[in-house]
């Protein structure tokens, strides 16, 4: 594979982080503005742990992770209780926070003779781990898609589980699942924690693919297009939030297809798609319609094989 | 004191473009219960259709106004056929984003159309800033503030004199009300739309005249304001935005006056992040989250 791909299959991995970080919220019924905050943590904290203060990459995501946990957890715990626009925009305001404060926040260590850590509104550079360890941009793009891997099974399992029903109810009719027994604002918190985690996970592999972060990656836009990403590709599978990545970032950016109006295509095609379907592309209903057809077909294919006597019709 | 009242005084002239802002923003979520976020851009994209015009055809002032006005108007209209009557009830988050999507197309059209960063913009009025005591006052200021009072006023004249507006107050308080009285719901959506995105055309050419330019980020900077002005005011109440975009305008006069512009922004967003932990329904909205909660504490 040549550089531009994997460079580019490597970001559609990364960006999916916090797609699908939006996406675990959207699920729970909150709609947050702010999982960039978690991302840019998950970065400037993972970046320090490897870049400063010279620990292993796995470490260091672990890191990124618990920070974006712990703080969405505290975002959480004080803004929860909202609902609707009132949350989306507590979410925003602290990523706005977040953002501006890394642009205020300096502390430089002397590495091996030069200064390195972030340095306001420069940005945090030099985060060299994988040069330094000579890991190579195809054996990174594994491990971001091994770890995608990963999030996605367990999102899949969890959907087919019974918490995953009841996070979904605590998102489809928050009343409804109150009188049910969901501790509805629990649920959110424990889904919000989760989201940040998510986040910072891919925050720590993007400031390392990238080896520089800047204040202003991580702004309301980046916000705005991880929860777009799921209402694109569809909010009925964890692979929704994926598939929009892939038609935002792989087809149109890279494919460079209408060049120079790549905003006024892409904006209507997404603009259409919503009128059409709400949900997404991959919303309920499909998802419903695909596992029930694959199930048929499994069944058949089964049947087939081993002609089994007590066999299901 | 001199100083802190000085930037009182600035502040509450800022302000009141602050509040026409978030007055459009509030009347489209009040009505619609829908968040526009291609309103910034929509204004914007009014913007730079009077800066075009201005540079081309060298006209004067009052017609670019006018024309900010219109374009505001017109790019309002495709946002709100596109983005909101395709939805029905229920749809929100689809129609927030679709609208996000319409913000990115107008952004590259306006970029396309003007690819400099920085386009000159008439100013409304120049001269010396008028000295009283120790306290001056920018003329362009002045007129921010006696335009922006004027158009609140007669918003205010037409949603409480008017059957139009009489609708508009009815659609804000109970939707299903406002059907079941036969108010025509989706024509008084669309004009109130229209309205909330000509009131925020207003509002863009005046932060424009009194920059004297006009960049690509005017949209996003619209929105934000607007969106923080509306939400410290009160969501979807029309005096809230008024008073939200002047407290806005002076919490930020004073903070850059004492820590520059960037901790300017920190403390916006962080005054507008306490009041919504601390006190959600915002300065006067109180009313509808203490009954959503009451019904969640029944449950």
């Amino acid at each position: 594979m040549d550089d531009y791909l994997v460079s580019v299959l490597s970001n559609i991995g990364i960006i999916s982080f916090v797609a699908l970080s939006a996406y675990v919220l959207l699920l729970a019924g909150e709609v947050s503005f702010g999982q960039q905050a978690f991302f840019a943590l998950g970065a400037y904290a993972a970046g320090i742990a490897t870049a400063m203060l010279r620990w292993p990459l796995a470490l260091a995501l672990c890191l990124g992770v618990l920070v974006g946990a712990l703080a969405a957890a505290a975002v959480g715990r004080a803004t929860l209780r909202l609902s609707g626009l009132y949350f989306a925009m507590a979410t925003l305001a602290f990523a706005e926070m977040m953002r501006i404060g890394f642009e205020l926040f300096t502390w430089q260590v002397d590495v091996g003779g030069s200064l390195v850590g972030p340095n306001g509104p420069d940005g945090f550079g030099d985060i060299r781990y994988l040069f330094e360890n000579e890991i190579t941009p195809a054996q990174y793009m594994l491990v971001v898609y091994g770890l995608l891997a990963v999030v996605l099974a367990a999102l899949l399992v969890l959907d087919r589980s019974r918490w995953g029903r009841v996070l979904r109810q605590a998102g489809a009719d928050p009343v409804l699942a109150e009188l049910q027994g969901i501790r509805v604002v629990r649920v959110r918190l424990v889904a919000a924690a989760a989201a940040g985690a998510l986040a910072g996970l891919g925050g720590g592999l993007y400031a390392h693919l990238l080896t520089y972060v800047e204040p202003r990656n991580f702004d309301i836009m980046l916000g705005v297009h991880s929860l777009a990403y799921g209402l694109i590709g569809g909010l009925g599978t964890a692979f929704g939030p994926v598939l929009g990545v892939l038609i935002d970032i792989g087809l149109l950016e890279s494919s460079r297809l209408f060049q120079g109006y790549r905003m006024i295509a892409f904006g209507g095609l997404v603009a259409v798609l919503l009128i059409a379907r709400p949900r997404g592309l991959l919303d309920e209903r499909a998802v419903h319609w695909i596992s029930s057809r694959a199930k048929g077909l499994f069944d058949a294919l089964a049947a087939r094989r081993l002609d089994h006597p007590f066999r299901r019709r | 004191m001199i100083d802190i009242i000085q930037n009182t005084v600035d502040g509450v002239m800022i302000g009141s473009s602050y509040a026409l802002l978030a007055l459009g923003f509030t009347l489209i979520f009040g009505t619609m219960r829908r968040l526009n976020l291609a309103y910034g851009p929509t204004i914007m994209a009014g913007a730079y259709l009077g800066t075009y015009a201005f540079l081309a055809l060298d006209i004067g002032v009052l017609p670019v106004a006018l024309l900010v006005v219109a374009g505001a108007a017109v790019a309002g209209l495709y946002v709100e056929r596109l983005c909101f009557r395709p939805f029905g009830e229920g749809a929100a988050i689809a129609s927030m984003i679709s609208s996000f999507a319409v913000w990115m197309q107008i952004e590259e059209a306006a970029s396309l159309a003007l690819p400099h960063h920085l386009n000159a913009f008439p100013r409304l009025v120049s001269g010396q800033p008028i000295t009283v005591g120790p306290f001056f006052f920018r003329l362009d200021h002045l007129a921010m503030l006696a335009v922006a009072a004027a158009a609140a006023a007669l918003v205010h004249v037409v949603l409480h004199r008017t059957r139009f507006g009489l609708g508009v107050r009815t659609l804000i308080d109970h939707r299903r009300a406002a059907e079941l009285v036969g108010v025509p719901v989706t024509h008084t959506l669309t004009l109130a739309f229209l309205l909330a995105c000509a009131i925020g055309g207003l509002a863009g050419f005046l932060i424009a005249a009194s920059e004297a330019q006009i960049t690509p980020m005017f949209g996003m900077w619209a929105t934000t304001k607007g969106l923080i002005a509306m939400m410290i005011g009160g969501l979807g109440s029309v005096p809230g935005a008024i008073m939200g975009g002047l407290a806005l305008g002076v919490i930020e006069a004073q903070a850059q006056w004492l820590f520059g512009p960037q901790v300017r922004d920190l403390i916006a967003w962080g005054v507008l992040f306490a009041v919504l932990a601390l006190w959600p329904g915002g300065l006067l909205g109180g009313r509808q989250v203490a009954e959503q909660q009451a019904v969640q504490r029944r449950v």
